[in-house]
């Protein structure tokens, strides 16, 4: 009890707060520029563990971090070829579609896993933490915040860029309309079903490098490696108001309140008996934030609808 | 191929086809629903088939390579009695530095009775599932298999289809299981279900029940764990309080403060989450232990945290050295094998249930296998012997 | 595209017509939506397209802005044959295309909105500052007043409309197509349109005006096309023609546009509200107190811009939203401001709701089914529990039968129905339960001119049966074709009540954009009326108590 309040306790928390949070934000981001073009997808879990499992396969064979990089963000890519190709070219309802990719990511990354690996074995190279010259030094703020890997860099730079991307460009602006009233983009000659087809491109490399962050980041792969974790990814896009810093004070919130419950547990503040009930706090606590901040924002209207002329 | 993977490939092949169901419009959807349903059935048919024609070819595989394969396996055999030294009888030993693993090869298969196996995670997950796995395979039999049934749903249909194929032995390897059983195992009273870990047959009389003492080896590895711990406090990653793994954890704290060294218990809450368990075993490193252990097939993050902190590992489930080869000490490795044999002579003699088996250091069903490659101050290596002794004979309670 | 400057007065050769459409056809599975329709357009003339929904006025504009493909039939721009690919096309080839439906994004800014598409995707932004200027600058010459840096969603229905005519004059559109810009209107916004409108065509421009209001049509044409069933059935002009011809040409037959009212005394009062308040789904008070009554044999029709609070009192009336604390809804004495909608009905309660697809009628069921919807549980239907099949058939033949529902069958869903006879069937079925308060809400919306000719006829025969008749509709033709007593909304509020003689076009139009009684008899032209936005957040509540007492004083004295 007596060491939990101190400085450096404090640092290690925020730190695998953040270290938590990667995945999430990177997946949730991904899924925000999606669901603003109103493609909604359950199938980011899915995606997340064929990205995991590419990257961290030929990372362990290549002992190439670059490769396993351009793998991961190169299978998310091709997922969303595919399930664009889903939603919007055959316009299927999205729901149903997203589930199959989820199930089909989940077995497929399995079935590979077991063919091709078999048994966990650890990365000889992993993405490594670096420290930001000059920030990184910063006593505690930089052990915190500025000693990471770079896809957690990475992750954190896309919130303004996201943001940017969505509010001030042209292709932003599209990405918007057709969210929201696609026979409207349509009438002025934008192209609804390629705002979209591009929207979740992006959406999937992101998810593409969340998988990569987890896998090459622990330096392991082994079945359902996510865990579910793309689902709540997607619910934090909810949770974040299809804004990015809302989805970035989400994913934060999740991954410091687990860490924190770990560090709670770890120094015995929180009793074994009650430990289950520790682990059930991030998503506890989400549910309860998103219920009392519940701003009166609306979804994108055109949300999971697909379009067509007719 | 083998059947397995025909199986999973047709599992990602359906997830692919309810995608195309999803493509019909309003109308459609019927239509859809009917063409998913008359594929899968075609799908089903098919797996059939072709498992059966895998099935097949593996068996003429098999049949080939027996020959050239028990030559090798005989030497290896050789190699491995001379490796593995028993250092006090069937309960412990220590595998030479290099080598993965000690079970013994399959020989002659101790048995005709044909055997399926339905867990929870991987075949290869070297804890839970590999651990029986691995035992049924050392008995020369060999399984089929159903793994990775994330879903208890999934498990369920699975040792349903496994009865009704004509199965003998179906162990259904998860204590998730339990409910499943309750309704399938009256349906097939002449197929033997085999259920663990469980402490208890719920009252059925064609199912076995299983469970490992696993607080006997856990307090074996605690006080190993404490007599190496410098710092006196280790760090302990579990799943969630409940079944072998509680046990384990109870069994090593009690070994662990026997010796004067205290531990630190984070329960995770999930099996499989490895981002979570990487960083509790982070925060125990942090907070100053200097020897970790863990249960669940998760602790392959903490053992990498092990690893990147040369902080020495204790293992439990299956010898785990392959994730650490120079860090792992000893691991608690459940031999399922001893409670299988005796499960199939009683099912050869005519019963097919109805009693609970226990793995113990007692029985060997229970090894502490210690990592050759780990340099173990052999004063304290010399000292398990007696632990274990102490708790066979139960002059040391493990607190259970 | 946003170099183009506006050069309608550029002048090329005027014999050519603007936009010839030759031997248009257009099939659809089952239908063949345009048969060998031609059509075409000067510069400078408003070229009217009149017809009844699915007459195949929309598919031929759908297919002039490149949205459908025509299977035969060939299009010339300007002397020029010109396929027609896709909305980008239109739009190069200087056509534009005002919808029914609000082509707009709403959470997008008016420059927003106005840039969407000017640019390709792949550019990396448009600048919105520029965009807005160019929108200032057609704004004051058209005197098409908005802000540009305002979201859409704040503004009012005639503020929208504007924007989406600067979206086409910013595309410099030199062919126009207003498909029933004058639906959500109030009179005085639909003169304010036609101002602009006139003023456009003045400059060279080619306009296609679709509407089905036909003293609009007669106002603003210069030509007009009829269309039936995807076939050309006549041209006229409106020197030659008034609405009563019109109305024929469109139906094919003799049709009776004003129905003889009988005079009815009124009797016993059988509908009542007092200070009745509704939350509406946004939160805010969307019914703010309005005290209304309904007498025996006699129709009161609420008159007003759609999103007033219209539906919440229907809905709060019928039993379906709850009122706030201290609202009265009384039906033959009996207070029912609580109660649900059977005890309602069972209170003597009939209603016809707007959206008759959504709340009136369940697509996917058949006809049997849903004429059935309120009455299945009646003991004459049941046997031990189970449906009298025999008997169910023969009740929905007699109500098929009297009330002119055209189906196929008993058991054709009844989404494949037309608008009419799905809204012929409901009415079957609310006015066999013999009410004694009809609640009749936009009961002839998006119906065809037969349909909705028997429809009033259906209204008039209950109020001279003694029925308490309440028609909410922003038809304001309907409403003084029908009613004897008319009441205008505005902002939750009831602002004005008058009686059938005293009532006016204009008057009314005043009092639906929020003018109270005192003052629309003084208005002046250049009020910033349609400047009221509909979605108003700061709720009605702010307006001041003046005006609740003159209506409840008008309401007292009729």
């Amino acid at each position: 009890m007596r060491d939990l309040f101190t400085l450096s306790v404090l640092v290690s928390t925020v730190a695998a707060g953040i270290r938590l949070a990667t995945p999430y934000l990177l997946a949730a981001l991904g899924e925000t520029i999606g669901q603003r073009s109103g493609v909604l997808n359950l199938g980011v879990d899915g995606v997340m563990l064929l990205s995991a499992f590419g990257s961290y396969y030929v990372v362990l064979r290549t002992e190439n971090l670059w490769y396993g990089f351009l793998a991961g963000a190169v299978i998310g890519l091709l997922m969303g070829v595919v399930y664009g190709v889903i939603t919007v070219v055959f316009e299927a309802e999205q729901g149903i579609s997203g589930i199959g990719i989820f199930l089909f990511g989940l077995g497929f990354s399995d079935l590979l896993f077991e063919e091709l690996v078999g048994t966990p074995t650890p990365l000889k190279v992993r993405l490594e933490e670096v420290a930001i010259p000059g920030l990184g030094s910063i006593p505690y703020v930089g052990d915190a915040i500025f000693q990471h890997n770079p896809l957690t860099y990475l992750a954190f730079a896309l919130v303004p860029i996201v943001t940017l991307v969505l509010f001030k460009t042209t292709f932003g602006m599209n990405v918007r309309a057709v969210g929201e009233n696609p026979q409207a983009a349509d009438s002025l000659g934008v192209s609804v079903a390629g705002v979209r087809f591009i929207a979740i491109l992006i959406g999937n490399t992101m998810a593409g490098l969340a998988g990569m962050a987890l896998s090459l980041g622990l330096g392991i792969f082994q079945p359902n490696l996510t865990q579910g974790l793309g689902f709540i990814a997607v619910a934090l896009v909810y949770f974040g108001a299809w804004r990015s810093r809302g989805v970035m004070v989400g994913a934060l919130l999740y991954g410091i309140v687990a860490s924190l419950v770990l560090q709670l547990k770890t120094r015995g503040i929180i009793p074994l008996e009650a430990s289950d009930l520790g682990a059930m706090a991030p998503a506890v606590l989400t549910i309860v934030a998103l219920v009392v901040l519940a701003r009166r924002i609306e979804a994108p209207a055109a949300l999971a609808r697909p379009f067509s002329r007719h | 191929m083998s059947k397995k993977v025909v199986l999973k490939l047709i599992g990602a092949l359906a997830a692919l086809v309810f995608i195309a169901a999803a493509c019909g419009s309003d109308d459609a959807v019927d239509d859809a629903v009917d063409e998913v349903t008359d594929a899968g059935d075609d799908a089903v048919d098919a797996a059939g088939d072709a498992a059966d024609a895998a099935d097949d070819a593996v068996d003429d595989v098999t049949e080939e390579a027996e020959g050239a394969m028990e030559e090798e396996e005989e030497e290896e055999g050789d190699a491995d009695d001379g490796d593995a030294m028993a250092d006090a009888g069937g309960n412990m030993l220590t595998v030479e530095c290099g080598e993965t693993s000690s079970f013994p090869a399959a020989s002659e298969p101790v048995t005709d009775l044909t055997v399926a196996i339905v867990a929870p995670s991987a075949e290869d997950d070297l804890a839970f599932t590999q651990s029986m796995v691995d035992a049924v395979t050392a008995l020369g039999i060999e399984p089929q298999l159903t793994t990775s049934t994330f879903v208890v749903e999934e498990a369920a249909a699975a040792i349903r289809g496994y009865a009704e194929d004509g199965i003998d032995v179906v162990i259904a390897h998860g204590t998730q299981y339990g409910g499943s059983l309750e309704e399938i195992a009256p349906e097939f009273p002449e197929t033997s279900f085999v259920w663990g870990t469980a402490s208890e047959t719920q009252g059925l009389d064609n199912v076995f029940a299983y469970t490992p003492a696993a607080d006997q080896g856990g307090y074996v590895l605690g006080t190993v764990a404490a007599k190496l711990s410098e710092a006196g406090s280790i760090g302990m990653v579990g799943p969630i309080e409940a079944g072998d793994a509680a046990l384990y954890v109870d069994g090593f704290v009690a070994g662990a403060e026997a010796e004067g060294a205290s531990v630190n218990v984070t329960y995770t809450g999930s099996f499989g989450d490895v981002a979570l368990a990487t960083e509790a075993a982070t925060a125990h490193v942090d907070a100053g232990s200097d020897i970790l252990t863990g249960s669940a097939q998760h602790v392959v993050g903490a053992i990498s945290v092990a690893d990147a902190n040369q902080v020495p590992w204790f293992g439990t489930q299956s010898n785990q050295v392959s994730l650490s080869p120079d860090l792992v000490v000893a691991s608690q490795v459940y031999h399922w094998e001893v409670v299988l044999t005796d499960i199939f002579s009683a099912i050869e003699g005519g019963t097919l249930g109805g009693e609970v088996f226990e793995l113990t250091l007692e029985n060997e069903g229970l090894v502490i296998e210690f990592n050759g490659c780990f340099e173990l101050d052999e004063e304290i290596k010399g000292g398990v012997g007696e632990t274990i002794a102490g708790v066979v004979d139960g002059s040391i309670s493990t607190g259970q | 595209m946003e170099s183009l400057a506006t050069a309608p007065e550029r002048v090329e050769n005027t014999d050519v017509p603007l936009l010839e459409m030759r031997n248009i056809t257009k099939r659809f599975p089952g239908v063949v939506a345009n048969d060998d329709v031609s059509f075409d357009l000067r510069r400078g003339e408003v070229h009217t397209l009149l017809g009844e929904n699915g007459a195949g006025k929309s598919t031929l504009m759908k297919i002039l802005f490149g949205l459908y493909q025509p299977d035969e039939g060939q299009i010339l721009l300007r002397g020029n044959p010109v396929e027609i690919t896709s909305p980008t096309n239109a739009i190069g080839m200087r056509i534009g295309m005002v919808h029914q439906h609000f082509m707009l994004v709403p959470t997008l800014s008016v420059a927003e909105n106005v840039a969407l598409g000017l640019k390709p995707g792949w550019r990396p932004s448009t600048n919105l500052g520029a965009v807005s200027s160019r929108i200032v600058e057609i704004s004051e010459r058209y005197g098409l007043a908005v802000d540009p840096s305002i979201e859409v969603w704040k503004l009012s229905v005639g503020e929208r409309q504007r924007v989406e005519i600067i979206k086409a004059l910013y595309r410099d559109a030199e062919l126009l197509v207003l498909d029933e810009p004058t639906a959500v209107l109030t009179p005085q916004e639909v003169d304010d349109l036609f101002v602009i409108l006139r003023q456009m065509t003045a400059n060279g421009r080619g306009l296609v005006f679709i509407s089905h209001k036909l003293h609009e049509v007669i106002e603003l044409s210069d030509r007009i096309t009829v269309l039936r069933n995807g076939r050309v059935t006549g041209h006229t002009v409106p020197a030659d023609a008034d609405r009563h011809q019109l109305a024929q040409m469109m139906v094919g037959r003799e049709v009776v546009l004003a129905p003889d009212k009988a005079s009815v005394e009124p009797g016993d009062v059988r509908l009542s509200l007092r200070d009745v308040k509704v939350i509406g789904d946004r939160g805010t008070m969307a019914v703010n107190g309005v005290d209304l009554d309904v007498r025996a044999g006699e129709i009161v029709g609420i008159a007003g811009v759609s999103g007033n609070g219209q539906r919440e009192l229907a809905e709060t009336i019928a039993g379906l939203r709850p009122a706030r604390r201290g609202s009265v809804v009384e039906i033959d004495g009996v207070d029912v401001t609580a109660a649900n909608s059977a005890t309602t009905r069972a209170a003597g309660l009939a209603y016809v709701p707007e959206e008759r697809m959504k709340d009136g009628a369940i697509g996917e069921f058949d006809v049997k089914e849903n004429l059935l919807l309120i009455n299945h549980d009646d003991s004459r239907f049941l046997r031990s529990g189970l449906f009298r099949s025999e008997r169910m058939a023969e009740h929905c033949h007699r109500l098929v039968d009297a009330f002119s529902v055209k189906t196929p069958s008993l058991e054709t869903p009844t989404k494949s129905l037309s608008g009419g006879n799905i809204q012929k069937l409901i009415l079957a079925r609310e006015l066999d339960s013999s009410p004694t308060v009809l609640l009749a809400a936009q009961p002839t919306r998006g119906v065809d001119i037969g349909a909705a000719e028997y429809i009033h006829s259906q209204l008039l025969a209950q109020r001279a049966d003694g029925v308490a008749i309440l028609m909410i509709s922003e038809d304001l033709d309907e409403i003084l074709a029908l009613a004897d007593r008319i009441a205008v909304m505005y902002e939750g509020k009831v602002v004005s009540v008058l009686d059938r003689p005293s009532a006016t076009r204009e008057g009314l139009g005043l009092a639906m954009a929020g003018a109270t009684v005192g003052e629309a008899d003084s208005f002046v032209a250049d009020s910033p009326i349609a400047d009221s936005p509909v979605h108003d957040s700061d709720g009605p509540d702010s307006d001041g108590p003046e005006s609740a007492v003159a209506d409840s004083e008008v309401t007292d004295a009729s």
